[in-house]
């Protein structure tokens, strides 16, 4: 297990344990995270499960998939360079820190 | 299939009526509330009525295989079976039946295609062909809005996508019909031998438009399978192709012409909702969501498990067939105020299952939504006055998987 934070909507900071392997939308959902919607359920589909990434270990996130990229620069109008779709993103090791902030809509 | 006398959940056919649409709504209020997960002996499947249920079945795919959703519902009859195999029909389990890791293989490279980019860029083209078909009813007084527009539309959509924009569309929509009835339908022994002889024909054209993109490579969706096929055989075999072609072919306009149907019938019954959204189009997009929820095209959707698992109060046996009623997870209740109601304003609308959840959730999704919002914004401009001709039979379809009006009169009152 580690640990990842979220930042809310509402600016609240939520701590929150995800297992190794599993998606971090789908630790967040299962944690109640506020704002991440998940409508598809994880198949990169809806983009309601978009984060910004505030901080990372060196180790990073892996690699955003083509697929990914055209969901995120054509269903979201907030963009940048940090975003990333969480269920997109399968929890490691390395991630353990990571600070997520919530778009949500 | 589960022994009736032996299943404590049972329920006499003569209330489960899953081709009749009237009085589903009320059924399955009923058994949300009393027994929300019951056998069903008529059919042989167990019946999962509550939304926590049915996404909880959607998001475990190890445990509730796919294998079975397009399984015939009533077996072929023998010379039907003979019949494809002679001519070569080869519907192998490919995407919407298909199980990992096999399906995220095939999905990744479909999905790299049929994905939101593709059908943004396409948008200015679907906007005018929506045009077309709202100018095409202009000054006609009375028309049939499932026949004159919501029948062929989507599929004039798909074309776009397929790259054959000279076929017929009522040719398509016929095939399409005819899937849908050998495998959802209780149809009779003539009506199911004709239904495959349209789908052979149907099998056989998307065996042509593959063997002509292999010689003349375009951009869209058979093409782009091609390549990733001459990039990586491994990736996606020439059979998957085809069976691809065929899946997005009968799945990609069907259920969008009957989602075009069951919100203009819920709209047009709801003269507030329809002024709304007439002096408000900017609402389009949440009439489509609430459309989706209160009327999915897709009434049930299929699973069997692969051991033994609960789902509510209810432990089913490794092997057991479950329909998810969809229409009825979309008015549970316990996640959506007064369900029954068609509210525009809905704040969580947007959760309804009506596209599934998880691995499998619908690649066609976004496509869909784009039509609908277009053909609510554009309808309602161009008809601000149409009525609902009242009286008249909406010819419900008789599957049990696909659901929408055959038929929808109404004045445009321009």
């Amino acid at each position: 297990m580690i640990t990842l934070t979220f930042i809310e909507p509402s600016g609240a900071s939520r701590y929150i344990q995800a297992a190794i392997g599993e998606s971090i939308m789908h630790a967040a959902t299962a944690a109640g995270v506020a704002g991440i919607a998940a409508e598809c359920g994880g198949a990169c589909m809806c983009a309601t499960c978009h984060c910004l990434v505030v901080e990372a270990p060196d180790a990073g996130l892996p690699e955003m998939s083509e697929t990914e990229r055209d969901v995120l620069e054509f269903t979201s109008d907030e963009m940048q360079e940090t975003s990333r779709l969480t269920c997109q993103i399968p929890v490691a090791d390395t991630m353990d820190g990571t600070v997520f902030k919530v778009v949500g809509r | 299939m589960t022994d009736l006398a032996t299943c404590p959940h049972s329920v006499d056919w003569s209330e489960f009526r899953p081709f009749e649409h009237d009085g589903m709504t009320e059924f399955f209020a009923r058994k949300r509330e009393e027994e929300p997960v019951f056998f069903d002996q008529g059919t042989g499947y167990w019946i999962v009525t509550r939304r926590d249920d049915v996404r909880a079945i959607f998001a475990d795919p190890d445990r509730f295989s796919a294998a079975n959703v397009h399984d015939p519902l009533t077996a072929y009859p023998p010379e039907l079976v003979a019949y494809l195999k002679e001519e070569g029909f080869r519907r192998d389990k490919t995407q919407a039946n298909c199980d990992r890791p096999k399906h995220t293989r095939i999905r990744q490279v479909a999905q790299s295609f049929l994905n939101i980019r593709q059908f943004k860029t396409r948008e200015p083209q679907i906007r005018e062909m929506v045009e077309a078909a709202v100018n095409k009813l202009r000054g006609r007084g009375r028309v049939d809005l499932v026949d004159d527009f919501a029948y062929e539309l989507p599929a004039r959509v798909l074309f776009l996508l397929l790259g054959v924009p000279d076929i017929d569309a009522r040719k398509i929509k016929v095939w399409a019909d005819s899937r849908f009835d050998m495998i959802s339908g209780d149809a009779d022994f003539e009506a199911k031998m004709e239904a495959g002889r349209q789908v052979m024909d149907f099998w056989n054209y998307c065996g042509a438009i593959i063997a002509d993109r292999q010689k003349n490579p375009g951009d869209d969706y058979p093409s782009h399978l091609l390549a990733a096929h001459a990039r990586d055989p491994d990736a996606i075999s020439l059979g998957e192709i085809q069976n691809l072609t065929f899946g997005v072919l009968l799945a990609g306009h069907e259920t969008t012409t009957n989602a075009i149907g069951n919100t203009m019938h819920m709209l047009l019954r709801d003269r507030e909702e329809w002024d709304r959204l007439v002096n408000e189009p900017t609402l389009a997009p949440a009439y489509v969501e609430e459309g989706l929820r209160a009327g999915p095209p897709v009434v049930i959707w299929r699973r069997v498990t692969t051991e033994e698992v609960k789902v509510g109060d209810v432990t089913l046996p490794e092997g057991a067939p479950i329909m998810m009623s969809l229409a009825s997870a979309n008015r549970d209740e316990a996640h959506f105020a007064c369900p029954h109601d068609f509210e525009g304003t809905r704040a969580n609308a947007r959760d309804h299952v009506s596209f599934g959840y998880g691995i499998h959730f619908c690649m066609g999704a976004p496509l869909a939504k784009l039509e609908l919002k277009l053909v609510l914004e554009l309808l309602s401009q161009a008809f601000p006055n149409m009525t609902l001709v009242p009286d008249t039979d909406p010819h419900w379809q008789r599957t049990i998987l696909v659901r929408g009006p055959g038929r929808l009169l109404v004045d445009l009152n321009e």
